[in-house]
């Protein structure tokens, strides 16, 4: 055994996991400002998630209809607002209705046979070395292969941080489920790209 | 532990969520295993690379027409009727409340409808089936024979029965209001005269059936009302 393999092996040290800046008061009084139609607290509102959901919608529903989602997410958020509760954080809130949004969105696509893989052709790759310039391009194109559930708990999980708890609470599901959804989606994630990482 | 126990875990594991001894384990497995020690480096590039994908930008134009698209639902909700937007304005555990208790009120509206309905035909001195069917030797039919009775039978000549039971009960009610008659003063005579000519007439002409059990239940009211005494001194006082 050697060292290159015992430090392969060593589970990444954890990251911090992205959480909303503001606290549940702040949230409460921008929910409360935005239900009251004050433009300015609905812009902040806006211009605080705005990222989170169009990366969100990107990754699930692809470039093409990421903003036309992203939309629909928010006019769910301004309209849903009044019936928000404080049950969940506000963020978790929103993010579910960027994932319901994005799903029916890709239902509806679905329905309509227009589900487009034009562009992605290209996404198994023969072995690269380590360090993949691509990496991130070959991701981003492999994730829009993947079947929509995956893709949302990829999304939610790997890329936007979130844990397991908050990901089942967005995808109304047990925290099980969400474990196990994750660990086959990052499964059928590397039969798309082939053999990342593979040392010579 | 197996090369499948390990890839099942893989995730978990990569993730830092193994308690210590799984841990452990699924490391010693690892440190041996060429495959999975593969596998568990693809994937934690993999977990790597998707979580320092960047986060995206939006259009310029997206919040523009998050804000048309709210004035136009604006503009829809303002033109929906007022109960519309009521309902649409409760939350949906409200909805689901409402639609709760008013399955409730439609049911117990339907309970008590049924159970007015069966107690108006026993007060019309109708059997009921269940009766019919369950007390076979408690006879109660106004045709009862002694006999234990065919409930097929019973049922066909309950028509019958019914009619002959407020004939007798008529009979009697008017037996009585002969005695009382004769106390009564001339005018009131006439006005009972006239009014039972008119009830009378009213059964003889009602076909068979249901019309003329109808017609028999109001001469059999008309003559209760005259008999019992509150009706009496109701009619004395000129109240009816």
């Amino acid at each position: 055994m050697t060292d290159v393999a015992v430090e392969a092996i060593e589970p990444p040290l954890a990251e911090p996991r992205p959480r909303v800046s503001a606290t549940l008061s702040d949230d409460a009084q921008l929910v409360a400002a935005c239900c009251r139609g004050e433009a300015r607290a609905m812009e902040m509102l806006y211009h605080q998630f705005k990222r989170r959901v169009f990366s969100m919608a990107n990754r699930i529903v692809g470039p093409s209809d990421a903003e036309e989602v992203a939309q629909e997410a928010f006019v769910r958020v301004f309209r849903g607002l009044p019936s928000f509760r404080g049950d969940s954080q506000l963020s978790t809130w929103i993010y579910r209705l960027t994932v319901n949004a994005s799903l029916s969105h890709l239902a509806r696509r679905s329905r309509r046979q227009e589900v487009g893989d034009e562009g992605l052709a290209d996404v198994a790759a023969p072995p690269e070395p380590e360090r993949d310039p691509g990496l991130a391009a070959r991701i981003e194109s492999a994730l829009q292969r993947l079947p929509p559930g995956y893709r949302a708990i990829l999304v939610l999980h790997d890329v936007e941080g979130l844990s397991h708890e908050e990901c089942a609470s967005i995808l109304e599901c047990r925290v099980g489920t969400c474990k196990s959804q994750l660990h086959k989606a990052r499964a059928r994630m590397r039969e798309l790209l082939g053999a990342i990482g593979d040392r010579a | 532990m197996t090369c499948e126990d390990t890839q099942r875990e893989l995730t978990s594991y990569l993730d830092g969520e193994l308690d210590v001894d799984r841990g452990r384990a699924v490391r010693g497995h690892l440190r041996g295993c060429a495959p999975c020690r593969t596998a568990a480096h693809s994937e934690s590039i993999l977990r790597d690379g998707l979580r320092s994908l960047p986060t995206l930008d939006p259009p310029a134009p997206l919040w523009s027409g998050v804000r048309r698209r709210l004035a136009e639902a604006e503009v829809a909700d303002a033109r929906r009727p007022r109960w519309r937007r009521v309902v649409a304005g409760w939350g949906r555990p409200v909805r689901g409340l409402g639609l709760a208790l008013g399955g409730v009120a439609i049911a117990m509206g339907i309970a008590v409808w049924h159970a007015m309905e069966r107690q108006m035909e026993r007060q019309q001195g109708q059997p009921t089936v269940a009766v019919l069917s369950s007390v076979p030797v408690v006879d109660r039919s106004p045709c009862s024979s002694g006999e234990p009775h065919d409930v097929a039978l019973a049922l066909a000549s309950e028509p019958t029965c019914v009619t002959e039971a407020y004939a007798a009960a008529a009979a009697d009610l008017m037996r009585t209001a002969h005695g009382q008659r004769a106390q009564w003063d001339n005018d009131r005579r006439a006005r009972f005269d006239a009014q039972l000519d008119k009830v009378r007439r009213d059964v003889e002409v009602a076909p068979e059936g249901r019309p003329r059990q109808s017609a028999y239940r109001a001469m059999i009211r008309f003559l209760q009302r005259v008999t019992t005494r509150d009706g009496m001194l109701a009619d004395a006082r000129g109240v009816r």
